[in-house]
């Protein structure tokens, strides 16, 4: 396994927090959903999240570009409070890239209508230069000869390469998976993921809801567990795998592995 | 001329003319409904209560009265708030406004049926309410509607014919005036029929064609 190592990080801007989460609460309705969380990112730092489903994981990424509300608590984003709403909203969800466990491809429009459609509409790029960076990314995820075909004619590791590029096309400083290889067939898992450890070579932030335990060995810097909607361990990967000290992290590694 | 005539040729070209006046009266309830279905459709799917309340209202008020009595009520109506009585007018408006609740809540429909991951995706990359409906929710949406929307044309138009009875000159109407003149009813509202079919036939197939066509182009 190749360890990664955190100097390209330091190109980004150094170590400052980019995302700061000071005690996150919500609940659907009755169910509380996150409880009391507190988690700061750095920038450049690549964090796996993981636990039972139910346990909050999804919901937690998606706070963090407000595709859910929160009730109780702060979440600064690049020094955008995102809690104080307004504008910053708008910033944050320009500057954070995410990827979706179905992908969310736009089915009615071609690879690279799906990749030059954000940064022509909320950026004002001209088309041609939009193609231009959508064709960069798409040959970074190694699919550029896919870009006039519609995500129906791909295979889902090309649909969800696709749905990183468009991510990466809008020049995000963090980067969000939920899940992203949970609805591939195992013979396209690994296509993803190399996509992924390409990305965090480079030096992005990211957020990863994953079950994939050897892509958060090969690449997270903390691996966090949540139960419950409760944050119950955060360790780097070598602590959290070799010796877990919650029960409940412990069961649950016992039953992934 | 005798007080009873015939039922031939021009009785019947007289019928068929009429036909433009019902071909008119559904294009403008058709176009002011398409506008009119859009908003409510857009104010149904809102986040913010109030235009979800006035939408449902709106829809619930003309789905749960006759068409008939929209009619009248549009008709008399107008007298009331000093209009001079317009059967052209009355009826217009009154198929505009029941267009509009229809297609409103057919069109709802429709972009509620569009998956919320083609919202979440778009809305994550940072692409606001306007041009995420403009580019990623309604060109979806528009194609599951294609065929539910020219069945209701087709309803629409079989709708006009009750624009006869406040006295609006169109297809059935003519069929009437004909018939007093010729008391031959089984001619004449056969023929009034067989141009209603004549007309709504042909939508009723290209519904279905556009139906097959968008369901295999956006097959997943």
């Amino acid at each position: 396994m190749t360890e990664i190592t955190n100097a390209s990080a330091d190109m980004r801007g150094g170590p400052d927090l980019v995302v700061r989460m000071e005690g996150v609460n919500k609940w659907y309705a009755a169910f509380h959903a996150l409880k009391d969380i507190d988690l700061s990112v750095t920038r450049g730092e690549r964090i796996v999240i993981c636990g039972p489903s139910g346990s909050g994981k999804s919901t937690l990424i998606r706070c963090i570009n407000q595709l859910e509300t929160i009730q109780k608590g702060k979440i600064v984003v690049d020094g955008h409070d995102l809690t104080a709403g307004g504008k910053n909203v708008d910033i944050v969800r320009q500057e954070t890239g995410m990827v979706f466990q179905q992908f969310n491809l736009f089915p009615h429009m071609t690879v690279l209508e799906n990749c030059t459609l954000a940064p022509m509409k909320v950026r004002g790029i001209s088309k041609a230069e939009a193609e231009k960076t959508a064709r960069t990314y798409l040959e970074r995820v190694r699919i550029p000869e896919q870009a006039e075909k519609y995500p129906a004619q791909l295979s889902g590791g090309q649909q969800q390469r696709v749905a990183i590029a468009r991510a990466l096309c809008m020049n995000p400083k963090i980067m969000l998976f939920d899940e992203p290889t949970s609805a591939l067939d195992p013979e396209m898992v690994k296509e993803v993921l190399d996509t992924m450890i390409d990305l965090a070579r480079e030096g992005m932030t990211m957020l990863c809801v994953t079950h994939e335990m050897g892509f958060a060995r090969q690449v997270a810097d903390r691996v966090i567990f949540m139960d419950r909607g409760e944050i119950l361990e955060t360790g780097t990967p070598s602590e959290f795998f070799g010796n877990p000290q919650n029960e409940r992290l412990k069961t649950f590694l016992g039953q992934i592995s | 001329m005798p007080l009873i005539r015939p039922f031939g040729l021009p009785e019947f070209w007289i019928i068929v003319m009429a036909a433009q006046w019902t071909i008119a009266l559904s294009a403008i309830a058709f176009a002011g409904g398409g506008i009119g279905g859009l908003l409510i459709a857009l104010l149904r799917v809102s986040d913010a209560k109030w235009p979800r309340l006035i939408a449902t209202a709106f829809i619930r008020v003309f789905q749960g009265t006759p068409l008939l009595m929209q009619l009248f009520l549009v008709f008399f109506g107008m007298n009331i708030i000093g209009l001079a009585i317009n059967p052209w007018l009355a009826a217009a408006v009154a198929l505009t406004l029941h267009a509009s609740a229809f297609l409103g809540e057919i069109w709802r429909g429709c972009i509620e049926a569009v998956p919320p991951g083609q919202r979440e995706a778009a809305t994550a990359l940072g692409i606001r309410y306007y041009n995420r409906m403009r580019y990623v929710v309604l060109p979806q949406a528009s194609r599951i509607a294609v065929a539910p929307t020219v069945g209701f044309l087709v309803q629409l138009i079989k709708g006009t014919s009750l624009a006869a009875i406040i006295g609006f000159t169109e297809l059935t109407r003519q069929g009437q005036i004909i018939n007093n003149a010729t008391f031959s009813p089984f001619m004449v509202f056969g023929t009034v029929a067989a141009i209603y079919f004549v007309l709504c036939w042909p939508l009723s197939v290209l519904a279905r064609r556009m139906e097959l066509k968008f369901s295999r182009a956006t097959a997943r």
